[in-house]
């Protein structure tokens, strides 16, 4: 049995489904934005506006910290990485890749450090080894996803 | 073209690096405080490289529809999401389930929304997108 609390349960499995289809309305409300603005402008707001929230919420829900020792400085340069993404999709969108072609290579440089990240457990986050089961998923995801980028537009 | 597919490439890569450390930092804090660093931090990034090249508020921001501007509280949600999950399921299957998440609701938006689009296509891909999740889906027996 894996039955322990930290084994994944279908409720982590429909989160990370869901925060899926976040990402589809701010690629959405972040695009309409960038209709009508600058690239930097399209960025900056969701940054700005998110920073207001994100207190806001900390503020209202007061969650616990789960270590009181402060953790290194550089766990805090995650937005860095973020920030520099919108501006590497904005600059190759409008080369001979186009939306379709940044999308999918986008995705498969993400499966692959994303693989190597659980191996190698990078970063100090738990080392997982992806067994046959994870590698079929993720071949039949990323096929689908490809057929729906490249072929599921208008014909 | 070599060079610019290689850069969307990276821009993958640092998708997954910038979860990985947001995913660190919530170990230590919780998922809502790496999101509020995580936006905090890269709009003193943003705000920096748009003094340095200029043309923050070109073109005509003002005239965008209201709703174009909820995507900063939506991504809140999406960054503590996946600082939460990332400790809890791996990377790989954060990232995987993210993806079909995002490819089935960005079809079903384009349905909504009325844009073209290959309904064959469109099924086929939703089709082994689903597949995958069932083939990945947690069961009480497994390993």
């Amino acid at each position: 049995m894996n039955d322990t609390p930290d084994a994944p349960r279908l409720y982590h499995f429909a989160a990370a489904f869901g925060a899926g289809g976040l990402l589809s309305l701010m690629v959405l409300f972040n695009g309409t934005l960038a209709a009508y603005g600058s690239l930097f402008f399209a960025s900056w707001v969701p940054h700005l506006t998110g920073s207001v929230a994100a207190l806001a919420l900390l503020i209202w829900l007061r969650p616990r910290r789960a270590a009181t020792v402060r953790p290194p400085l550089w766990t805090y340069l995650g937005g860095v990485s973020g920030a520099l993404t919108v501006m590497l999709t904005s600059a190759t969108m409008n080369t001979a890749l186009a939306l379709s072609g940044t999308i999918a290579l986008g995705l498969a440089g993400q499966v692959l450090f994303s693989l190597f990240a659980d191996i190698r457990g990078l970063f100090g986050l738990p080392q997982k080894m992806p067994g046959p089961r994870d590698y079929l998923s993720l071949a039949l995801i990323t096929s689908g996803s490809l057929i729906i980028i490249f072929f599921g537009g208008a014909s | 073209m070599i060079g610019f597919a290689a850069l969307a490439m990276l821009a993958g890569v640092l998708v997954g690096l910038s979860r990985q450390i947001n995913g660190r930092l919530a170990l230590s804090t919780s998922a809502m405080e790496s999101s509020f660093w995580n936006h905090l931090i890269g709009l003193i990034f943003i705000t920096l490289a748009a003094m340095a090249f200029g043309g923050l508020f070109a073109g005509e921001p003002a005239a965008s529809p209201w709703w174009a501007y909820l995507g900063g509280p939506v991504g809140v949600i999406f960054i503590a999401a996946g600082s939460w999950l990332i400790a809890r399921i791996g990377a790989a299957q954060t990232a995987m389930l993210i993806i079909a998440g995002q490819m089935i609701s960005g079809v079903v938006l384009d349905i909504i929304l009325g844009a073209p689009g290959n309904p064959l296509a469109r099924s086929i891909g939703v089709a082994l997108i689903l597949a995958g999740m069932w083939v990945t889906r947690p069961t009480r027996n497994r390993d």
